[in-house]
Formats: C-alpha cells, sequence, structure tokens
C-alpha cells in the first residue's frame, strides 16, 4: 500500500487541469458572495414569497439527497446482500453520497430563515414531524458515512505517522456490514420520509397521497447507483485510468434500469390508480389549473417519464446500448435529470395550486408564480461548485479506487 | 448444479442458532427499553397528548378554557376594520395581514364578506409538521408561535389549510399606516426569519384573566378585530362555558367551520349569509 502512495505522489497540473480548477473556483466564489448578500439581507432577495415558500432550493436539497442513495444501496448490495464483485465501486458510491447529504445541507442552512438556530431540531423535538425526522436521520447518517469513509482517508500518506488511526480505522472497516446495516435503516427511513414530507400535508390535493414515499425511495434507489456509474466512468476518461471493471460498472447500470422500471411502474400506478381513479374534485380543479398555467404536463411526460425513464432504461438494459460507455453514462445524466425535475414538479406544482378553504364559490387565492431568480441560482452555482470540488479533491487525494480488495 | 446446491444448503449448529436467538432476544429488549425506556422520546409526553393526537373533537383545549370565534358572514358589511385593528395591535405588515377580508360571491350570485383570523385549530397541521415544536397547543385551545424557536423552515405556512400563516422575508423597516388610528401596538415585531399568525391577541386574554376580567366580554381581554367591529358580526369567548356570549350564539345559530373534511377542528365557526354560501 505505501509504495502505492508514494508512486502517486508527484502529479503535474495540466492547463486542461487548471481550467477545470478555475471553474470550480468561480462556482465557489459566486456561491460565497451570494451567500454573503442572503445572510445579510435575508431571504427577501430570492423570488420565493408566502405563496411558494419554497423553491430551487429545497428541489435541491432533494435532489442531492436522492442522488446520494448510491451509497447506501450499494452499501448494502456488497455488505448485506454478500455480492463481493460491487465491492470496488462501494468506495466512490460513499464519497458520492457524501457529497450530495453534504450539498443538501448546505443548501438547507441558505434556505432556513434564521440558519443561525440550525441545531433547534437537536435540541427541541416534535417527535411527529417528518422533517424532525428527517433532520435526524441525515444527520446519524452523515454520521455513518463519515465512519464508513474513514478507513479511505487513513490510507493517505499523511497518516503514515499515526499507524493508530489506521488500526482504529481498520477496526471500523471490519463492523462494515454494521454501518451498512445501519445505513440501509436510516436511509429508507429518510427518503421515504422525504417523500412524506409532502404526502401528509392534507391541505394540499394533489400532495396528499400515499404513493408519495415510494415513489421518492425507488426513484432514489434506481438513480443514486447511476450517478455513481456514470462518474466511475467520467473519472475513468478524465485520469484515463480503467478504475472499475466495465462489466461491474454495467451491472450496476442493468439493477438501475430495472429499478428505473419498477419506478415507472409505480408511476404510473401512482397516475391511473392513485390520481385518477382515486381523485377528489379538489385534485381534479389542482391538475386542471396546473394543465392551464403551468408546463406541469410537459415537464411530467418530458422531463421525468421520457428522458427520466423511458431512455435511461432502453440504454440501461438494451444489450446493443449498454456496451457502450458513452451511452450508459448519457443514461445515468439523464435519470438525474429525470429526478430533479421530479423533486421540482412535485414542489412547486403542489405550491402553485392555490388553497381553497374559502366557503364561497368564487374566491379563491390566486395561483402561484415562481421563477428562480438570480439570488437562488447563484447559491445553486455555488453548491455545484462544491460537489465537483469534492469531487476532484477526493480523486486526487483519496485512494477512491482500491488498489486491492480488503479481505 | 450440484454446486449451487452445496451454496443454498445452511449448516445450522447449535452456536449460531444461540446468536441469532441471542440477537434477536437483544434486539427486542433494546427496542422494548428505547421506546418506553426513560431514554424515549415519547418518555416526556404526557398520555393526554398521546391520546389527543388519535382523538377528534376534543383536541388541545384540555384545560377550564377552549377560546373560540363565531364570525357571522350574514351581518359582516366588509368594512374592514377588523383587518386594521389587527395589524395596528399586533403590528403586522399592511400587506400581509393577519386578518383577511375579502369580497365573495355565493352559488346564488349574491356577495358577502368572507373574514379569516387563524383558526386555532384543535388538531392543527401547523403543529403537528413543526421540526422544533415552535408552534404548540395550548391547553385552552390556541395555537401559539415560539418565535425564539422557529428556524424558519416554512414547512407550518406550506402545511396550513388557511392560508393563516406568513413568513418575515426581511428585516421590518416599514411605517403601519394603520398606527394610531386604529391602535397602538401592544406586541413586538417580529424578528426576520421567523413565520408568524393571529394570536387571538393572547397578550390581552393572559392579562385579562389574571386581572380577574372575562375575555370575550371585557373589551381590553378581547381580540381587537371582536372589539371594534361595528356590526358585532364578530363574537369571542370560552367554547367550554355554555353561558358564554359564544357559546350562546353557536348554539342558537346555524353554523359551519372551513374545510372541516380535514379534521383540522378549527375553533372558529361561521353563520352563513341568508342568502346562502
Amino acid at each position: 500500500m505505501a509504495s502505492v502512495a508514494t508512486a502517486r505522489r508527484s502529479f503535474s497540473i495540466s492547463p486542461g487541469f487548471l481550467a477545470w480548477l478555475g471553474l470550480i473556483g468561480v462556482l465557489l466564489a459566486i456561491g460565497l458572495v451570494t451567500a454573503v448578500r442572503v445572510f445579510m439581507y435575508g431571504l427577501t432577495l430570492t423570488n420565493m414569497y408566502d405563496t411558494v415558500p419554497w423553491g430551487l432550493w429545497i428541489t435541491i436539497d432533494l435532489s442531492a439527497i436522492a442522488l446520494g442513495a448510491g451509497a447506501f444501496t450499494l452499501s448494502a448490495v456488497v455488505y448485506l446482500f454478500g455480492l463481493k464483485r460491487f465491492q470496488p465501486i462501494v468506495r466512490l458510491a460513499v464519497f458520492v453520497g457524501f457529497i450530495g447529504y453534504t450539498s443538501a445541507l448546505l443548501t438547507l442552512i441558505m434556505d432556513i430563515g434564521r440558519p443561525d438556530r440550525f441545531w433547534h431540531p437537536w435540541v427541541y423535538w416534535n417527535v411527529h414531524s417528518v422533517l424532525w425526522e428527517i433532520t435526524w436521520c441525515i444527520t446519524i447518517y452523515l454520521v455513518i458515512m463519515i465512519l464508513e469513509f474513514l478507513p479511505v482517508i487513513t490510507e493517505h500518506r499523511f497518516f503514515d505517522r499515526f499507524p493508530w488511526m489506521r488500526q482504529m480505522a481498520a477496526l471500523l472497516h471490519r463492523g462494515a456490514w454494521v454501518l451498512a446495516l445501519l445505513g440501509l435503516g436510516i436511509s429508507l427511513l429518510h427518503q421515504s420520509s422525504l417523500g412524506a414530507t409532502y404526502g401528509i400535508v392534507k391541505s394540499r390535493p394533489i400532495w396528499f397521497k400515499p404513493s408519495m414515499p415510494i415513489m421518492f425511495i425507488i426513484s432514489a434507489v434506481a438513480v443514486g447507483p447511476a450517478l455513481t456509474m456514470a462518474l466511475a466512468f467520467i473519472i475513468e476518461w478524465v485520469t484515463g485510468k480503467v478504475r472499475i471493471a466495465h462489466d461491474i460498472l454495467r451491472m450496476i447500470a442493468r439493477f438501475s434500469g430495472f429499478a428505473l422500471l419498477v419506478y415507472g411502474y409505480i408511476k404510473f400506478w401512482d397516475l391511473a390508480a392513485v390520481t385518477y381513479y382515486g381523485r377528489t374534485p379538489a385534485v381534479d380543479r389542482a391538475l386542471f389549473t396546473l394543465n392551464q398555467q403551468t408546463p406541469y404536463n410537459f415537464a411530467f411526460w418530458v422531463g421525468e417519464v421520457l428522458l427520466g425513464i423511458l431512455i435511461p432504461v432502453i440504454l440501461f438494459l438494451a444489450p446493443r446500448f449498454n456496451r457502450n460507455p458513452a451511452l450508459l453514462v448519457l443514461g445515468g445524466l439523464l435519470a438525474v435529470i429525470g429526478v430533479v425535475v421530479n423533486r421540482w414538479n412535485v414542489t412547486v406544482s403542489g405550491l402553485f395550486v392555490p388553497v381553497s378553504y374559502s366557503p364561497g364559490t368564487q374566491y379563491i387565492l390566486p395561483p402561484g408564480t415562481y421563477f428562480p431568480n438570480l439570488v437562488e441560482w447563484g447559491i445553486a452555482l455555488g453548491i455545484i461548485g462544491y460537489a465537483l470540488g469534492m469531487l476532484t479533491l477526493g480523486v486526487k487525494v483519496l485512494p477512491l479506487f482500491e488498489e486491492k480488495a480488503h479481505a | 448444479m450440484s454446486n449451487k446446491k452445496t451454496r443454498v444448503k445452511v449448516e445450522l449448529t447449535r452456536r449460531d442458532f444461540l446468536t441469532v436467538a441471542g440477537a434477536a432476544l437483544g434486539s427486542v429488549a433494546a427496542a422494548q427499553f428505547l421506546t418506553t425506556g426513560p431514554l424515549s422520546p415519547f418518555s416526556q409526553l404526557k398520555q393526554s397528548q398521546l391520546e389527543g393526537v388519535t382523538e377528534t373533537g376534543h383536541g388541545a383545549a384540555t384545560g377550564e378554557y377552549h377560546w373560540g370565534m363565531v364570525i357571522n358572514l350574514d351581518t359582516c358589511i366588509g368594512c374592514e376594520y377588523c383587518m386594521r385593528a389587527c395589524s395596528a395591535i399586533n403590528d403586522v405588515a399592511p400587506d400581509k395581514p393577519w386578518n383577511i377580508v375579502v369580497e365573495e360571491k355565493s352559488s346564488t350570485g349574491s356577495t358577502f364578506y368572507f373574514s379569516r383570523p387563524c383558526l386555532h385549530c384543535q388538531n392543527a397541521p401547523c403543529v403537528e409538521v413543526c421540526p422544533v415544536g415552535a408552534t404548540y397547543h395550548r391547553d385552552d385551545g390556541l395555537v401559539v408561535m415560539d418565535y425564539d424557536r422557529c428556524i424558519g423552515c416554512r414547512y407550518c405556512q406550506v402545511a396550513c389549510p388557511y392560508d393563516a400563516r406568513k413568513f418575515n422575508w426581511e428585516k421590518r423597516t416599514d411605517v403601519n399606516p394603520y398606527v394610531p388610528t386604529y391602535g397602538t401596538p401592544e406586541v413586538e415585531r417580529r424578528p426576520r426569519g421567523v413565520v408568524e399568525k393571529c394570536t387571538f391577541c393572547i397578550h390581552r386574554i393572559d392579562a385579562g384573566l389574571r386581572s380577574g376580567l372575562i375575555p370575550g366580554e371585557s373589551p381590553s381581554a378581547t381580540p381587537a378585530c371582536v372589539n371594534i367591529c361595528p356590526v358585532g358580526a364578530r363574537v369571542f369567548g370560552n367554547l367550554k362555558d355554555p353561558e358564554s356570549p359564544v357559546s350562546k350564539v353557536l348554539a342558537a345559530n346555524p353554523t359551519i367551520r372551513l374545510r372541516e373534511e380535514l379534521g383540522a377542528e378549527p375553533s372558529v365557526y361561521y353563520i352563513p349569509p341568508k342568502e346562502g354560501l
């Protein structure tokens, strides 16, 4: 191990890499400047308002956590179901998961009105609140991911001087299955609770349905591993080294393809059984409003179903396509877009439909209008910069790809 | 084929069995301890609180009082005085009133005026969703905000079926146009980043009770919107006292509550206009 670490020691900075670092720096700078402004002047700088109090940032939170689901899915596959040949990708998956969850937390800090009180859910408990449960789950899961990842960090040559830390980490590594089990439980809880956040809201007809948590968790399980797979290929192209055997990545793509099929089926069930046959007049009116005033239908059928499910399924499962890495990466990225569009559609569409509580027939609140403004996009760019920067750092510094498997 | 078979075969030794059985028993004991023991999140809850979650109808008002209101849509003339007095007394931003007044058309085409404070639901969705318990039920039926605990996640605002909640998007520097014509502020402005809503003028109720006044009957212990109404369209008081004005009005008139189907059990009742809704 040590000789490998020293061999990796010297790396020169190519112009391309310098440009890449520059891009990340610019993104981070935009994010930082915007964040300072938001902290100074408050959320009034955003386009959110009382009718649509959740917007782009919540979409980023939900998407980032869903995209981090590769960590618990692939950890469970290796450490619980004993499919050891997927071992080489676990580190990358956990690392991507870590980036996803920390991105979500960073966005959340921007989104709450009182960032100075971010610790309140840990101290003041409301056990009936899904959001409280999610906060706790995410906190615990972040700790689990850090523990899962510590053995990898201690492999860095910096820790040559601290052998006791390596021994601790090795002990931790032996307990990986415990962490995987905990991670699986916690992830299953909060990934579905994110859907329940919407599903339990009685006052909003198109949110209030039992299928919401199911769709959230299945989409996360399907798309999380696909993103990890796509990133593995991209890292391979950039660094020019075959890191993870292609048949493993193809297998992950096929898994994602089947999971997306299940997701598609559940979505169809939701559309036909839950939403259509189980509809109330309020749901009817809400969907009518959405179709009249927003591109909801287009975003649903094209963004979520065609780009997010059908095309990736074909690319992942058809033998003539899934031998081509470029097409697998394309499929992975499309699936990611599908999930982001879905989270956006769920959040913003539900808020567009006015809450009609009036006893009269004429008066309802005006439908919402919302599109993120520059401040919100600025934070989004900063978060993307953070994610790309972390990924670059990980690839450069950390032994994300095991040279030999630990027994 | 034979290879597969040997792999499927499970050899269960006594030691394995004991391990598995021990782990199972241990986790049951741990679960039992964690849910009922002193570490349990439920251990601080009173039995009545646990029951209140599933019960409907009685909900949060477990004490001597249950503050409620009747709004008579038949007599309301739409003068907006209730909104203005509320905005002055509670120093509410003029563009985001706690108490709204809107013109309505009934299904028969007649005009009536609809107004809405916070309904102080007994199974309030906002209380259920708040991740930090910053909004909670008091035993007198009021739904209260703790501005010092709110983190500004706005989930309560999203969950409220009646659009009663407003968020402080910025630090307020506006001049309240209703001061002093309609009253002078009796409470502080809320800080940036927290959610606010109608309180039924809780400061008046609490102070009034302390000095022996009856909220709903003595003006200084009664919500500003009720006092100022020129046609007496709003009646306030203790729903648990059958002799209170609000209970008498409730008993003598047909009333409705908003979005009854949600089971939120609001404490505000409406007398519909004679022409119908």
